[in-house]
């Protein structure tokens, strides 16, 4: 019995690589996938944002002719996620293709291709949207054009307002049927502006994370494969580094330049990388002794292969769970510079500015302006931490047998 | 040394350790020559310094701790020890290649194994990624791999340790070095598979005519397949000769002491001899000859105890570094011996 148990278990793992096999184990616990999925639909909606909550309707009919306005109203930006998203999607479906039609040896080289002609026609095609589409602003009332009879036939997206359409005489409603969120001190519809915010968390949280990586595991690498005098200088430089408190230097920088997303991003990611560093580099310490690395060293590959190619790929797991809990941090770091006002400037949505509306303006306590966005962020974080934690039990195989 | 027909010279290599401890002087004023299609052997007991002459050879010593700190390596005209680390690396894999002794961990586990041997072939030869792989698939097949065309597709993890070594010599020999370096290939294998894979080598040196060094603690190896040998104890060669006259007749009272010590066919109910005492600590070796606290000869010998022997010429194509090898010591060392010491026991 025994026996046909490790004959299964074998002939699963015939042909499984690495990656496969954390798959499957990340997939066997209900609340990763559950943590998964609401990640999936979080970043559904910030993509498709523009289609599910806009004051401009789909379709409509103004004297006598069709119009599509929320089309001809979306920005280059809205093109270029919808653009990433599509080039995104194709990917996978080729990387699914790969695993099946082309063989392991094959596949690597295949992906690279893939990868590189992918990226080469997202930025060409982000560079013409951005030449090509100009930033118009539609401030048409649509529905006063419909109640005054002049427009007919309009479908409205599911939640029929704008991010940034305000409207004074409905300030600080709580949830009702036409605003199920309530609205905010200047009226506009509270789900509409989560939905936008959900934007800004996920860019901020992926690009901080993805820059602080990048420099991590760049440094990491170096000083992990040369250590001696180079580990010790780059680790006092990494001390340094995490002795600075992160939150007062993005508060100090943001109060000297614009209030920008860009630069709450890079400031994030230009202080958080200690850890990835931190991590590699051990990992390369242990990994720089390996035969297979002796080997590839012996086999007279350049340093790039050995440190990128042969060793990273050994000691990335650490660095790829610390990212989804640095995805969390990011998002909440940014609530919070929001919340205390050092964010995105308004009108642009974020959640951590939502929050803070629910308690400042007029002294009273506005529960729904409190309760959704900091559910939001709550949840979102949560999530996060979730697939983290989740992750790290799947590349763990130690930890996998203790729980 | 060298002369014609010679492919790698090395000349008093002398590698040091420079750890926390202490100095460790792993490697002292080696010197052999690698001829051309011959396979060169190195033998000696677990840490006297073989595999850091082969790693020194390849410029893999780690540094720091580790310093090469005098000698040359001569490989057809070229010192490698003068190479700037670019050109060290086209050598590497392209002229010398190197099959280490663990295959279980010298495979890279993320990789298949294809992948390994096309990437060290696109490298050094320039050539597509369909023609490596093709390549790949010839060199698994020349070292004897069944269904090359679908294990070039499998993970180290799916194969045996037999199989992973025969796919570290494919990768070894992909690009055809000229010396190959075998660190105990065969220490991790079991018998049969044993002589499956040196029984392969041998093979592979006669088709493409490669040399090769052998460094192994395996006698019954050495006898075999060896061209020349050489005999290493404590850091140093302490006797070199080709196989057959060095088995025939050791000079050196340690190499007598190991072949003694080897099993043979028939040896029955008696105890193997051994030799005395135990290899000597790197950070402290004894003075003077560095096997004269377990040698049957000069145990009581004061030069022994205090002149370190050099590695000479005794006898044509013998070399031996022992005061007691008849024809070492030359007349006028034999006369300030005799006025030091006394007359000869």
């Amino acid at each position: 019995m025994i026996n046909m148990t490790d004959k299964k278990a074998e002939q699963k793992n015939w042909g499984v690589s690495y990656g496969q096999m954390v798959k499957n184990e990340f997939m066997k616990n209900k609340l990763n996938i559950i943590s998964l999925f609401f990640i999936i639909v979080l970043f559904l909606l910030a993509i498709f944002a523009p289609f599910i909550a806009n004051d401009k309707p789909y379709v409509i009919r103004i004297e006598g002719k069709l119009s599509f306005p929320l089309f001809s109203s979306l920005t280059a930006n809205d093109y270029v996620i919808l653009l990433a998203a599509c080039i995104g999607l194709c990917q996978l479906l080729l990387m699914r293709r790969n695993q099946r039609t082309i063989e392991p040896t094959m596949r690597g080289h295949v992906l690279r291709r893939q990868l590189s002609i992918n990226a080469a026609i997202f930025i060409i095609c982000s560079v013409m949207l951005y030449i090509f589409i100009p930033s118009k602003l539609d401030a048409t009332d649509y529905k006063g054009m419909i109640s005054s009879n002049r427009a007919s036939d309009a479908v409205f997206a599911p939640i029929p307002y704008g991010y940034a359409r305000t409207d004074l005489r409905k300030r600080e409603q709580p949830p009702s049927r036409e605003h199920w969120l309530g609205t905010d001190d200047v009226g506009s519809d509270v789900l509409c502006r989560l939905i936008y915010g959900s934007r800004i968390s996920l860019s901020v949280g992926f690009v901080a994370v993805g820059i602080s990586s990048l420099i991590g595991i760049i440094i990491g690498a170096v000083l992990g494969y040369f250590g001696g005098k180079v580990d010790f200088i780059g680790m006092r430089f990494i001390e340094i580094m995490m002795a600075i408190p992160v939150f007062f230097l993005i508060i100090t920088i943001v109060a000297y330049w614009e209030r920008s997303l860009f630069n709450i991003m890079v400031i994030i990611g230009l202080t958080t990388w200690t850890g990835d560093a931190r991590f590699i580099r051990a990992e390369f310490f242990k990994l720089r002794n390996q035969d297979f690395i002796q080997a590839a060293v012996s086999l007279g590959l350049p340093i790039r292969s050995i440190l990128f190619r042969h060793m990273l790929p050994n000691g990335i797991a650490p660095v790829l769970v610390n990212a989804t809990f640095g995805v969390a941090g990011a998002i909440f770091i940014e609530a919070a510079l929001s919340f205390l006002g050092f964010g995105v400037a308004p009108p642009t949505p974020s959640w951590g500015q939502m929050l803070s509306l629910g308690v400042s303006t007029t002294g009273r306590f506005l529960w729904w302006l409190t309760l959704f966005p900091g559910l939001a962020i709550f949840v979102t974080v949560l999530a996060y931490n979730l697939v983290g934690e989740g992750l790290r039990d799947a590349v763990d195989p130690r930890l996998r047998k203790a729980a | 040394m060298s002369e014609n027909g010679t492919l790698l010279s090395v000349e008093n290599l002398s590698t040091y350790f420079f750890t926390e401890e202490g100095l460790v002087k792993a490697v002292q004023d080696v010197s052999f020559c690698i001829k051309k299609g011959k396979t060169f052997a190195l033998v000696g007991e677990s840490g006297c310094g073989k595999s850091i002459t082969a790693l020194s050879v390849m410029r893999l010593i780690p540094i720091p701790p580790g310093k090469i700190v005098s000698g040359k390596i001569i490989l057809e005209k070229q010192n490698l020890l003068k190479c700037a680390e670019k050109k060290m690396r086209a050598i590497r894999g392209n002229s010398i290649a190197m099959i280490f002794q663990e295959p279980m961990t010298s495979l890279n586990p993320v990789f298949t194994i294809g992948s390994q041997i096309v990437e060290a072939i696109q490298l050094h030869q320039k050539k597509s990624f369909e023609q490596a792989r093709e390549d790949a698939i010839q060199m698994l097949r020349k070292v004897g791999i069944s269904d090359p065309q679908r294990r070039i597709d499998e993970y180290p993890h799916q194969m045996s340790g037999g199989m992973r070594q025969r796919v570290m010599i494919a990768m070894a020999i992909s690009c055809k070095p000229q010396l190959l370096i075998a660190d105990e290939p065969t220490t991790a294998l079991d018998v049969t598979i044993q002589a499956q894979i040196l029984d392969l080598l041998d093979d592979l040196q006669r088709q493409d005519g490669m040399s090769i060094l052998l460094i192994t603690h395996d006698l019954g190896v050495v006898a075999e397949r060896a061209d020349d040998v050489g005999v290493m104890y404590a850091s140093r060669i302490v006797e070199m000769a080709s196989g057959r006259e060095l088995f025939a007749g050791p000079l050196h009272p340690y190499t007598q002491g190991l072949l003694k010590a080897r099993p043979t066919l028939g040896y029955q109910g008696k105890r193997l001899a051994i030799i005395e005492g135990t290899v000597p600590n790197p950070l402290k070796f004894p003075s003077g000859c560095k096997f004269h606290p377990r040698c049957y000869l000069g145990c009581k010998d004061k030069r022994c105890q205090n002149l370190e022997p050099q590695l000479r010429q005794v006898l044509p194509g013998r070399f031996a570094a022992c005061w007691y090898v008849p024809g070492y010591e030359t007349a006028q060392e034999k006369a300030e011996y005799e006025s030091s010491y006394g007359p000869k026991q």
